[in-house]
């Protein structure tokens, strides 16, 4: 395992509001704040696409959060994430569209929701492991799929529920107010991660991870702990899932597919396993990485002439970067952004000097 | 009568796609979510075969099935080598990326048109009266005979063959296996190589049956049930389980809903599970129970 | 961090290509090109794109050229919205055409409300907010379109049939079909005609026997089937194989002309709006012929419907003048009309609140002996 460096040296914590804050040495407080005056002036400065794009990789990285929580730190695995996303987002549009909800009513119902299927759906890890627990994930997808195309048919929305923006006093929201309340949402979740590992259930989940038998001796209650994260990471993905719904307008089944599900493991795997910051890494980088190969082909010359074969070639691109990415880059984004920032840190050594070379 | 007919038809279906997925898991561990790809593509490979040897049906058909037994080596050796000792996740997720690009590919050489292999071949496909007015095409009856022909050659094979016992060393104990002489890399690349041609074989017959288009992954999907039902690492498991699903599903639909039919081999699939966390015939693994 | 280089980097891209071509119409599409239904939409932008380089080899309209836009969405609802977003705010096209999965519409025509860009729907089905009143913002030229064809099939199966009539249905298990099989057992019922039983296959079935298994012990003497092609034809299949030996009739989709010759049987009918390429119209000749010389992957006989599309298009920018924005379009797509030169039955009529078309023309045909025989010539049904 990769170690990493000590974040500042020569602070002492003197009491224990310094011990827990976030955020310790002027250095982090000064990229935060460069950090945030980018992310404040990013909407301003980017065309609406861009800021499209900017909006869908938080929505992501709520979902991406959220699974990593799950998988990279409790340890199960789940393929039902798409089918939980969708179950937030059917939640959001039926009660929209039945009893004309407000916002402040769907978003607890989908947490909600969230909260009882990652419940049901969290009782078969209590006896499977792995790759058996992950297809009975599966189910919890097909299930969701399968009541929302009911609901779809029985009402007849068949090209999809339409959900009115939801107002906020009467001011309408745009594409920069999506873009701050989405990034807020995306940072909201990531302190509510972030506080969750450091805590108790933080390192319970880890010793469930390393090996069952040890944490059930040393005290843990894994069966409840073990439905924490299901309950939690469900919860997360469901409002993901309500943001989703506001955020396009509209719910259909077709939009929560089984690809969606692989999309947010992949992002997991290629940002780097058991670390937040590969959850957001992940996320930027399957999210926009399609886009950025179809523009990277279009500047190749005769790029309207092959029309018609340059989808395919961008599809099976997408394929290729993504084995590439496996097989060279085992830790994912996140390996690569510790490599860098150990290079800085190392500067001008290449290793690490050896302890005792100095005496 | 017709609705044991479909059940078994159906059920061979499964376990031919089921093999596949039982053949790598055994070996290696690894879940090949790219199985319904790479049975497609070998469907797709007789289309190129069918215009190669044009007129001759058989040939075309064993040089497809050839072609694709090559392709599952070469998926070993120029890819999944590299993940051998990775993260088991890591690896399913490149079997993932794999299928993304199987599927790229056959967009870009054959469009995403509907295609008839069987009129390509120029075969026909009649339609057989069994006994007690039961009815079966063809080459669904094909793909009956084909999985028990399939499923008792590897049963020979992995019991008495030479490199079928290196097979089930290596499913065992890699570690071992490797120390006692066996080319783990030789053996793992046999394993793909099966794998897909049974997957090749399903996709042909299938395709000959019915059609092909650029859908046919999902079905490998559907087959997952079935091999875990059984177990990932039993042929019998794998066979007995495909039955199960088959059977559910098929009396589903005749007898309650048919939109169900989606639903349900994955609820059995839980309910088997809760009771046998290793599938039916699975062996215990590491599953340290608390 | 890294994803600020990357969007940087994308924005780069994709404001640095477009500029060259600010001399032209630009017309953005969202298609489904790959993922699974692909089959359906992929033949009709092929002839959407070749039709629109004829136009411009011969000189543009009104003197420019057109450029197509074409991105894809993969049937996915979340991919089409980016695109359409993508089209209508960084490329500002004056037109979005869509010809993908029906559960796309939702998203694009969200896109093209808040930017108030005229949104045309080409090869995928006709949404209901097309038929009067229309929404002011969406067109259609597809040739199928739901209740009508219900409505023209039973009166066709009706006036056809000898004795009493009794019918099953089979639907692919996504809404759309659903909602339309359950109309026509609607209609049916009022029309005595007996439905016996509706099947709904799901879209990616290993085996259609066991759902046939259970239509055919329903005891129709007639199926009808309004679905994508794959349920249709398997299911048609599927009954035979079974010894089922009675009348169908589904929608012709662009695949039906290549698979009544492939199936040859006798009692298979596809209910069409287009003409079949054996009609040897002379369009048909020139689209024949313009598809072997842009070498297209699609047989000729699958681009009826991006054709159409083609003409709807070139139609309409003739009709908006230079330069022409968003609203001018909107008005000269509100009062047109598109010859289809024997395409379809009759032209295509866009009035203020109805921008499906005036009168619909159905043909039904089937395969009769050696050939594909036309059982009933075109049919009119007004819109109202």
């Amino acid at each position: 395992m990769f170690k990493p460096p000590p974040r500042a040296s020569g602070y002492i914590h003197t009491n224990y509001g310094e011990d827990l804050a976030l955020l310790r040495t002027r250095t982090e407080r000064m990229s935060l704040a460069i950090f945030l005056i980018i992310v404040a002036s990013f909407p301003f400065l980017a065309s609406p696409f861009a800021l499209d794009l900017a909006c869908q990789v938080f929505l992501a990285s709520i979902g991406a959060l959220s699974l990593m929580l799950l998988t990279g730190f409790a340890g199960q695995i789940s393929l039902g994430h798409a089918g939980l996303i969708a179950a937030g987002a059917f939640t959001t549009g039926i009660l929209a569209r039945e009893i004309a909800a407000p916002f402040w009513i769907t978003l607890p119902a989908s947490a909600l929701t969230g909260i009882l299927l990652g419940f049901i759906f969290g009782l078969p890890s209590l006896r499977l492991r792995g790759l058996y627990l992950a297809v009975s994930t599966l189910a919890l997808h097909f299930v969701v799929i399968y009541l929302g195309g009911e609901y779809e048919t029985k009402r007849g929305f068949s090209t999809g529920i339409v959900i009115d923006p939801p107002s906020l006093v009467g001011f309408k929201l745009g594409g920069r107010g999506w873009y701050f309340i989405l990034f807020m949402a995306a940072v909201a979740n990531l302190l509510i991660c972030v506080n969750l590992l450091r805590s108790r259930s933080g390192r319970a989940w880890g010793a469930i991870h390393v090996r069952e038998t040890v944490a059930e001796a040393l005290g843990i209650n894994i069966a409840r702990y073990k439905l924490l994260a299901f309950v939690i990471s469900s919860s997360m993905t469901s409002v993901a899932g309500c943001l989703f719904a506001y955020y396009r307008g509209f719910v259909s089944v077709e939009a929560f597919d089984l690809f969606l599900s692989i999309q947010y493991v992949a992002m997991i795997i290629i940002g780097g396993m058991g670390s937040l910051l590969g959850a957001l890494l992940g996320a930027m980088f399957v999210t926009v990485f399609p886009y950025l190969i179809e523009a990277l082909l279009r500047l190749l010359p005769n790029a309207q002439k092959l029309a018609g074969d340059i989808f395919a070639v961008n599809y099976a691109a997408f394929g290729v970067v993504m084995i590439l990415f496996l097989a060279c880059e085992p830790l994912g984004l996140v390996g690569i952004w510790r490599r860098l920032q150990n290079y800085f840190l190392l500067w001008p050594f290449r290793y690490k000097p050896l302890a005792g070379a100095r005496k | 009568m017709q609705l044991a007919v479909n059940i078994l038809v159906l059920g061979s279906i499964y376990a031919l796609i089921a093999c596949g997925y039982v053949l790598i898991y055994r070996v290696s561990r690894v879940l090949n979510l790219a199985h319904g790809e790479l049975m497609m593509l070998g469907a797709y490979l007789v289309l190129a075969t069918a215009s190669l040897f044009n007129g001759h049906p058989r040939m075309a058909l064993a040089a497809a099935v050839l072609l694709s037994l090559l392709t599952g080596g070469l998926v070993y050796i120029f890819l999944m080598r590299k993940m051998t000792g990775e993260m088991v996740l890591a690896a399913i997720l490149t079997t993932v990326a794999l299928g993304i690009l199987v599927r790229g590919i056959v967009i870009l050489i054959w469009s995403a048109q509907q295609q008839y292999p069987a009129q390509a071949l120029g075969v026909s496909n009649p339609s057989l009266v069994l006994f007690g007015g039961a009815r079966i095409s063809l080459w669904s009856a094909v793909l009956v005979a084909t999985t028990f022909v399939v499923y008792g050659a590897l049963f020979v094979f992995l019991r008495f063959g030479r490199w079928g016992m290196r097979m089930r060393a290596a499913g065992q104990n890699p570690l071992l296996a490797a120390q006692r002489g066996i080319n783990l890399h030789g053996v793992y690349a046999l394993a793909w190589s099966l794998s897909t041609l049974t997957g090749a074989l399903a996709g042909i017959l299938m395709a000959l049956d019915s059609g092909l288009t650029g859908s046919m992954p999902v079905i490998g999907l559907k087959a997952f049930p079935a091999a875990l039902v059984g177990g990932l690492d039993s042929f019998a498991g794998a066979l007995i389980g495909a039955l199960i699903v088959a059977g559910a599903e098929v009396l589903l639909i005749y007898y309650v809903d048919p939109l169900l039919s989606d639903v349900v081999p994955f609820l059995v699939l839980i309910a088997i599970l809760i009771v046998r966390p290793w599938g039916l015939f699975g062996t215990r693994e590491e599953l340290d129970r608390v | 961090m890294i994803n600020r280089f990357l969007l940087g980097g994308l924005t780069v891209c994709a404001i640095a290509l477009p500029a060259a071509a600010q001399d032209a119409y630009l017309v953005g599409v969202t298609a489904a090109l790959t993922g699974p239904p692909a089959s359906t939409y992929a033949p009709a932008v092929d002839a959407l794109r070749i039709y629109i380089d004829r136009v411009n080899a011969a000189g543009g309209v009104n003197g420019k050229q057109i450029k197509l836009m074409i991105e894809d969405d993969g049937a996915q609802p979340s991919k089409a919205a980016a695109n359409t977003k993508k089209l209508i705010t960084q490329d500002n096209v004056v037109l979005m055409v869509n010809a993908s999965l029906s559960s796309t519409y939702a998203p694009v025509i969200a896109e093209s409300k808040s930017a108030n860009v005229p949104l045309l729907f080409a090869s995928g089905v006709c949404p209901q907010s097309v038929y009067p009143p229309a929404d002011p913002l969406q067109f259609c030229t597809t040739g199928y379109a739901s209740q009508f064809d219900s409505r023209a099939t039973l009166d066709f199966v009706k006036a056809t049939a000898k004795g009493p009539i009794k019918m099953g249905f089979s639907a692919m298990a996504i809404p759309l079909s659903r909602g339309e099989m359950d109309y026509a057992m609607e209609l049916s019922k009022k029309m005595d005609i007996d439905p016996v039983g509706q099947e709904i296959i799901p879209p990616s079935t290993a085996d259609y026997t066991p759902f046939a298994t259970k239509l055919k012990d329903a005891g129709p003497n007639w199926v009808y089937s309004w679905a994508p092609w794959v349920t249709q034809v398997r299911t048609l299949e599927a009954l035979r194989k079974l010894g089922w030996q009675d009348d169908y009739i589904a929608w012709g989709h662009l695949e039906a002309e290549a698979e009544l010759a492939r199936l040859k049987d006798g009692k298979f009918y596809v209910v069409n709006s287009n003409a079949l390429f054996q009609e040897k119209q002379p369009i048909h000749q020139e689209i024949e012929a313009a598809a072997s010389k842009a070498s297209s992957k699609f047989p000729a006989q699958t681009m009826t419907e991006g054709w159409i599309g083609g003409m709807a298009i070139e139609a309409a920018l003739k009709g908006a003048g230079w330069p022409a924005d968003p609203a001018k379009l909107r008005a000269a797509m509100e009062n047109l009309k598109i010859d289809t030169k024997g395409l379809r039955g009759g032209p295509i009529e866009w009035t203020k609140n109805n921008h499906f078309r005036t009168r619909l023309y159905y043909r039904i045909y089937k395969w009769d002996g050696d050939k594909i025989a036309r059982v009933q010539d075109w049919k009119t049904y007004e819109v109202k």
